[in-house]
């Protein structure tokens, strides 16, 4: 039975024996690190690939077609060939531009959403750093990238694009709050912002949903989670922004090649990463849904499930119409804060005088 | 009271109707049917009665095209796409000598091959890819429009081409 | 007003009003304005204060071009007056030449017309539901309406051999008889689409997110419609009943059995109900003209050249998909119209746009456009 702890444990031990052979055991822990950081660099830009591949896929099939079938089998290298189209484009850049800020907003786009991926454990064990302050660091990192939408914005030099970014900026920071309002009910109940001990806590006590006590807490902490994560993402149905029938561009309007597929793939890491920690949290991370399947390792469970949530994450885009912004800010700020604020008020009630002894 | 009522009402009410269009979209995402021909490997043929090409025929029989050059097709054309010239040959009956169709013009209304009372023009529907690349092809003479009706079409007589009167007037 | 604003372009932008508002073009080019369409909107900051619509972008002269064309050529312009119901147009042109000739078509022909132009009305509203969704936001709607749209194209293909210019409706008739299997083809396809719209309805219909883009926006008055020019299903979603197969019942339509289809807001959610609705009215009529196809001569014995009479004139309107279509002849006694006017629904529809939107936002603007269903071939025609 193949674990991710025995996989990460043999490859860890193969690179400190690398490095006693080289004389070099001092740097072992930060070997360690970076060999982490650049396998989950690899391993998330190759999900991203595959994401890309599977939104086409899916919108095609919700929409009775076919989707990408002529780049490699089933069209899985059709997002490769899009990134070389984005790299050799043409390079096209508004001449009264403000070049610094330019220049950094896909960079802090691209990268600070892969800073949200480090604390998420995808197996008993392995994670590439488990902070005791799981959900509060990604949390925190999401806020990031609002600085980039409003560099992007306001770099651009087009009074469009900054529009753009001002309503991304507030649609981003007005959803942060009920992200956070959805999750304290799980962390009212296992104590801990530590993502693996939620895990664990799921392992112990069973699955969120199997107890009839937090199903519906839990249930519309689930929904609040994924609805505040799409807008976070800047997806459908909350992508006014960037949307492509209004007249505005959105704040990466100016951005052309690699620095629009910075954005892009930033977007879709985001969606990632909210994905993950909603698996993490509600779904049980990486255990298995029935304890006799146990024999298949838990990375895979855990991908399974990413899988699932983020083709709901597309089913919405592909299903839903728009929201006009101030329809955007009003649903935030009026249904799902109060309903978030309940919800934890229900759990407390739950927790403090339902489920005593359990 | 009632509006704190409503409120909840609404949010179970939307959520209920959001479900509702994903089951239609989940719905064809499972049986995954297409209705996708992919063109070039799948050709499907089209209709008979497509208005794809225009060609003349051409009797094999007989050596000769059936267009006697009576320029009711000239006259019934829209766009004035038809130009072509006959003589009189010995025998008294008029032939074709030069016909010419400008297809970067023509409009595949049908009113020529209407129009036409000899037999002598057509719509081809298997020929459907008529790109060119360079625009002065599209003016085609008879040696580019000829063809040859195989035994199989043959026009019954009751299935005669359609008729428009007054589509052949003075243009 | 409009000077100011046209002068306001002239000058870059400079207004008087204050440094907050600007003027902004939806330019031709756009995915939402559905063909060519500029739009020049005064914005203040998200909310517009005036939309001006600049139109011609799709003028192909075509008024112009049939006066040196023969009443029959001028059919095949039809055609391209407006592309997406051109069945309609078709019929407009011929039963308006027949009316000004003293004509009449068999009454095989007359059914056989009902069932095509019926036909053409779902596929246009088919389209204009998948339009309308897009801009929106939904974009599956589009995919699922095209799909559909396909089996009706099929079956004009199979009729006629087009799948837009169909050229089929003809002075005196129609062009050709159907084939057998037309009958079966479509009733088949007929119950396989009344299961297709619930779908559709399901996807957008209570939608939230789609009810709170529509309900409330863009409402049209019966009072402001009637003035501004307003007609077809764009007037019925405010109430007034103005359907022409009703009022003035050409074809067969005073022996079917449908009803008219009206809303009572007046707002974008109504228009769309009332369109959806229609659809399946159409479907309805349909059947029983299929039900009552006899088998008769296509077309009337026409004279080899169709002349007018001289000095006649005449306006004969039908509900095309967009509304009332009118065509407005004069003749001289020659066989070219002197005058043919082409009176579209899009265009006097156009009108009442600047007064729906102001004081909303900018993307109501694109609710309230594809509500209008405004097609602006025949704006420009």
């Amino acid at each position: 039975m193949i674990t991710g702890e025995q996989i990460l444990k043999t490859v860890s031990g193969l690179l400190h024996q690398g490095l006693a052979a080289a004389g070099v055991s001092f740097l072992a822990p930060v070997v360690d690190r970076v060999a982490a950081a650049v396998a989950m660099f690899l391993g998330i830009s190759v999900f991203v690939m595959f994401l890309v591949w599977m939104e086409r896929k899916v919108s095609a099939h919700m929409q009775s077609r076919i989707g990408p079938n002529r780049v490699g089998i089933f069209g899985l290298l059709q997002t490769v060939a899009d990134a070389i189209k984005l790299t050799i484009k043409e390079d096209i850049k508004p001449v009264k531009r403000d070049k610094v800020p330019y220049y950094i907003a896909p960079i802090i786009a691209f990268v600070a959403t892969f800073m949200g991926m480090v604390v998420i454990p995808f197996d008993r064990g392995v994670s590439v750093q488990d902070l005791n302050i799981g959900i509060l660091y990604v949390i925190a990192i999401t806020g990031f990238t609002v600085i980039a939408i409003l560099s992007a914005g306001w770099s651009s030099n087009n009074k469009f694009a900054l529009l753009g970014g001002f309503r991304s900026a507030a649609q981003i920071v007005s959803y942060e709050v009920p992200l956070v309002l959805s999750v304290i009910p799980i962390i009212m109940v296992t104590g801990t912002l530590n993502l693996s001990a939620i895990v664990e806590y799921q392992a112990a006590h069973g699955y969120w949903f199997t107890n009839p006590l937090y199903a519906i807490p839990v249930l519309v902490s689930f929904l609040i989670f994924i609805t505040s994560a799409t807008a976070e993402a800047n997806r459908a149905p909350f992508d006014i922004p960037e949307a492509e029938s209004e007249l505005i561009g959105g704040f990466h309007t100016e951005y052309s090649g690699v620095k629009f597929a910075m954005f892009f793939l930033g977007e879709y890491i985001a969606v990632i990463v909210s994905a993950s920690v909603a698996v993490t949290v509600f779904l049980g991370g990486w255990l298995p849904p029935l304890p006799m399947l146990g024999f298949i390792p838990g990375f895979v469970w855990f991908m399974v499930k990413l899988v699932v949530v983020i083709y709901f994450v597309m089913a919405f885009r592909w299903t839903f119409p728009r929201l006009r912004v101030d329809q955007l800010m009003a649903f935030g700020w009026k249904v799902l804060i109060p309903i978030a604020i309940l919800n934890l008020l229900l759990m407390g009630v739950v927790e403090l005088f339902l489920a005593k002894g359990a | 009271m009632g509006a704190i009522l409503r409120y909840f009402k609404d949010i179970g009410l939307g959520l209920w109707n959001l479900f509702v269009g994903l089951s239609v979209t989940t719905k064809y995402f499972l049986t995954m049917k297409v209705n996708t021909q992919q063109y070039p490997e799948e050709r499907l043929p089209l209709p008979a009665r497509s208005r794809s090409m225009i060609k003349l025929i051409y009797d094999g029989e007989k050596d000769q095209f059936n267009c006697v050059a009576c320029m009711m097709c000239a006259k019934a054309c829209p766009n004035s796409c038809i130009k072509l010239e006959g003589v009189r040959m010995p025998d008294g009956k008029r032939r074709m000598t030069t016909f010419k169709l400008d297809f970067s013009t023509c409009i595949f209304c049908g009113y020529c091959v209407e129009a036409c009372g000899f037999d002598a023009l057509t719509f081809v529907s298997e020929e459907y890819e008529n790109s060119v690349y360079k625009r002065g092809s599209l003016l085609q003479d008879e040696h580019a429009m000829k063809w040859a009706r195989p035994a199989h079409l043959a026009p019954k007589p009751e299935e005669a081409a359609p008729v428009a009167a007054g589509a052949s007037a003075g243009a | 007003m409009t000077d100011l604003l046209l002068s306001q372009i002239k000058a870059g932008g400079e207004s008087q009003f204050g440094t907050d508002e600007y003027v902004v073009n939806l330019g031709p080019q756009h995915p939402a304005t559905h063909g060519v369409l500029r739009l020049v909107v005064k914005l203040d900051g998200e909310t517009v204060k005036e939309t001006m619509p600049v139109l011609g972008y799709l003028h192909r002269s075509i008024e112009k071009i049939c006066e040196n064309r023969t009443y029959p050529q001028c059919i095949t312009y039809t055609d391209r007056v407006d592309y997406v119901s051109a069945m309609s147009v078709n019929l407009a042109f011929a039963l308006a030449t027949e009316r000004l000739m003293g004509l009449e078509a068999p009454p095989r022909a007359q059914w056989l017309r009902m069932v095509f132009v019926e036909l053409q009305r779902i596929a246009s509203h088919l389209l204009w539901m998948g339009a309308f969704a897009g801009d929106i936001g939904a974009l599956t709607p589009f995919l699922y309406g095209l799909r559909e749209r396909e089996r009706i194209l099929d079956l004009f293909e199979m009729t006629c051999g087009q799948r837009l210019t169909y050229n089929y409706i003809r002075i005196g008739g129609v062009m050709i008889d159907i084939l057998p299997e037309f009958v079966p083809k479509c009733r088949a396809f007929l119950d396989y689409f009344e299961t297709k719209v619930p779908e559709y309805e399901g996807l957008l219909t209570y939608n939230p997110i789609f009810l709170e883009r529509t309900k409330g926006v863009g409402v049209i008055t019966p009072e402001v419609g009637i003035n501004s020019g307003v007609c077809g299903p764009s007037l019925r979603g405010s109430g007034v009943s103005c359907d022409v197969r009703k009022q003035q019942p050409y074809l067969f339509y005073d022996q079917v059995k449908f009803k008219e289809c009206l809303a009572t807001d007046g707002d974008c959610w109504s228009r769309y109900r009332v369109r959806m609705d229609e659809m399946r009215e159409s479907v309805s009529i349909i059947r029983q003209c299929l039900d009552r196809l006899e088998p008769g001569p296509i077309e009337t014995k026409l004279p080899p050249v169709l002349k007018a009479p001289p000095a006649s004139e005449i306006y004969s309107r039908i509900e095309s998909s967009r509304g009332e279509m009118g065509i407005y002849l004069v003749g001289d006694g020659t066989a070219k119209p002197y005058k043919a006017k082409f009176r579209c629904a899009s265009f006097s529809n156009t009108f009442v746009l600047d007064q729906l939107t102001r004081g909303w936002k900018v993307a109501d603007i694109m609710a309230v456009l594809g509500s209008l269903d405004m097609i602006v071939p025949e704006v420009d025609r």
